[in-house]
């Protein structure tokens, strides 16, 4: 697909990330899935990157020429699901 | 904190047939899942499965869920619904945000000796214009709305993929009542079994091989998608733009296996292509690089309800066997014809390159020190 | 193959895997028309048939083969085959017809002695076929049978009919 037709679109919704701030995130040096969220936010939103990770993999590998798994994943951190704030106000049993 | 002999994550066909396979053999076994109801993805199987009649194929998914919820029932696994992991801590610590009977939930860490980790796998996306617009789905999701809560996602679909799930949620669609206007797939050939292509066929389903989304169009939902033909580097060819009136865009890319809790508890992890992206390293237990921590289905390479079954019932064996339930003997017996199982499913044109990424996993585990 | 780029199989694909029933058995009354052409791992059909006319044995990939002889056209098997590939074909039925059966599992089911159009594996219809039969039983699980009478011309052709959106 040609560039200037796909730089508009969305890559994470949640956090509402463009190819274009993709690509400018590369541009400026991001290696990696990792990379990219720092300077984005893509993959910070509700869904935790479920969604957009695998785009931003697509992205990177395809502007930077390296396999998918050259391209990393994000950091699993807890809590890996969103929690209300008044469950964890509670404590844990 | 509480413990607990055996923790499974996940209360699909590979957790729930992992805690039978424990419980049966007299472990004390947990199976906590964030869904409302037990099964992942079987009741929305309705189809009739392929397989071996020794074993329960020619059954449709829904009957093999319910099957799998009496046995666990029979053999005292205790099912927490509504209640997701949120977190996997040092030394086998789970913490679950717990669904009470209230509607509320509660935090509980519990600290167990085996966790088996069934989380399942999430569904690709494939970006085009306008692939934000509402109407526009996984196959999974629209296979969710049609056969679990019994809503049209629309009238009429165009299906993009054209691997099993693809084959088979466009099937379903049509027995739910839209119309399949166009199955469009990039690849030169079909991707998923003849058999579930020739039933879409017959209903009259355009088959595009060579094709992609280019655009979806609508101002509040889907109303038009534009396709195009891709030439050999997969680039749409200008000019061969065709405009479907649709509402509904099924995206049947692929799934991925849903791994955070695995890294989590820093168990090692290989990329495989074939399976889907990140899985953990196991042994032939279905045992990870962290002792006391199993894993089993899609969450250790994406493949189907009967190969997730089968690891499920490896890990449910092994995690039992270590507890001291099932002695090393009998255990060895089971766990070879499950293997041997495993190997059938594995096998012909579309099961072998699973069978080489299996032995490529199996290959890389290292040594537990 | 042609069945994996354009998702139906030709009757030259059949031929190539020896699954074209001849017409002397044709002529001796209804038969089963298994059209599974690739090694999935798969075998209800062969422990749906009591008379033990299909084959598939060991490795369980292996093609489904019939016994001509021994196969009566009951059509257990069809409702019995998760890919939705067996159908029951007889050229006796009249001077003129053949039956036709096939897996239907789509609503609403049509009627017996209703008039629907007969379909060819790429969904067109050929022609026009009265039907003579829907069972739907339990042991089927919710796979119902249709049989249709159509011009016997047709008859290795049709494998279904049009499904119907009147609801």
């Amino acid at each position: 697909m040609s560039k200037d037709l796909d730089d508009d679109m969305f890559v994470c919704r949640c956090e509402e990330v463009t190819v274009r701030e993709i690509r400018q995130a590369i541009a400026e040096g991001a290696r990696d899935v990792v990379g990219i969220k720092r300077r984005t936010r893509a993959g910070m939103g509700l869904c935790q990157g479920r969604t957009c990770e695998k785009m931003v993999q697509q992205i990177l590998s395809q502007e930077l020429g390296i396999s998918p798994e050259e391209t990393g994943t994000s950091s699993a951190r807890p809590p890996v699901k969103p929690v209300d704030f008044g469950t964890l106000a509670k404590g844990v049993q | 904190m509480v413990n607990k002999e055996i923790v499974v994550v996940g209360a699909g066909p590979a957790g729930l047939a992992a805690a039978i396979e424990a419980a049966k053999a007299g472990g004390e076994v947990l199976v906590a899942d964030l869904n409302i109801l037990p099964g992942g993805q079987l009741f929305k199987q309705i189809h009739k499965f392929f397989g071996s009649s020794a074993h329960r194929s020619g059954t449709r998914g829904i009957e093999i869920g319910r099957q799998l919820l009496a046995e666990a029932e029979k053999y005292g696994v205790e099912i927490w619904l509504n209640s997701a992991v949120i977190g996997l801590y040092d030394d086998r610590v789970v913490s679950i945000e717990k669904g009470l009977n209230s509607g509320e939930k509660e935090l509980i860490n519990i600290k167990a000796e085996k966790i088996i980790l069934a989380t399942g796998a999430s569904e690709n996306v494939v970006r085009f214009k306008g692939w934000t617009l509402p109407g526009v789905m996984g196959a999974g999701a629209a296979q969710t709305m049609i056969n679990v809560n019994r809503v049209k996602p629309g009238n009429k679909v165009v299906m993009l993929g054209s691997g099993n799930v693809g084959l088979i949620v466009s099937y379903q669609l049509m027995q739910a009542g839209c119309d399949v206007v166009a199955l469009v797939e990039a690849a030169p050939n079909i991707g998923g079994y003849g058999v579930h292509a020739s039933k879409i066929r017959r209903a009259g389903v355009p088959v595009y091989t060579r094709h992609t989304i280019i655009e979806a169009k609508g101002t509040d939902r889907v109303k038009e998608v534009i396709i195009a033909e891709l030439d050999d580097s997969w680039q749409p060819i200008a000019g061969t733009e065709k405009v479907l009136e649709a509402d509904v865009v099924t995206l049947a890319a692929g799934l991925k296996p849903i791994s955070d809790l695995a890294r989590l508890h820093d168990l090692e992890m290989v990329y495989n292509g074939v399976f889907g992206g990140w899985v953990p390293k196991h042994d032939e237990n279905m045992e990870s690089t962290q002792s006391g921590i199993y894993v089993a289905g899609d969450t250790t390479g994406v493949e189907e309800a009967n190969t997730a079954l089968e690891e499920g019932r490896l890990a449910g064996i092994a995690a039992a066997e270590s507890l001291g339930y099932i002695a090393e003997k009998d255990a060895k017996e089971r766990k070879d014809d499950t293997w041997k199982r495993l190997d059938g499913l594995r096998m012909g044109p579309f099961g072998e390159k699973r069978m080489y990424a299996k032995n490529e996993i199996l290959a890389c585990f290292p040594a537990r020190s | 193959m042609a069945l994996e780029q354009n998702g139906y199989i030709t009757r030259e694909e059949l031929a190539s895997f020896n699954q074209i029933i001849s017409e002397e058995r044709f002529k001796k009354g209804p038969v089963a028309i298994i059209e599974c052409i690739q090694q999935i791992p798969c075998n209800p059909c062969e422990s749906a048939c009591v008379r033990k006319a299909i084959r598939i044995g060991e490795p369980i990939t292996s093609l489904p083969v019939l016994n001509e002889d021994r196969c009566t056209g009951c059509g257990v098997c069809i409702a019995r085959c998760p890919g939705l590939a067996i159908f029951v074909i007889d050229k006796t039925f009249s001077d003129a017809e053949a039956t036709v059966a096939f897996p239907y599992e789509y609503t609403p089911l049509p009627q017996k002695d209703e008039t629907v159009d007969a379909v060819d594996r790429t969904g067109r219809v050929v022609c026009k076929g009265k039907v003579m039969k829907v069972l739907n039983p339990e042991s089927f699980d919710r796979t119902p049978v249709v049989t249709l009478a159509i011009p016997t011309e047709y008859a290795d052709e049709v494998r279904s009919m049009k499904r119907r959106r009147d609801r």
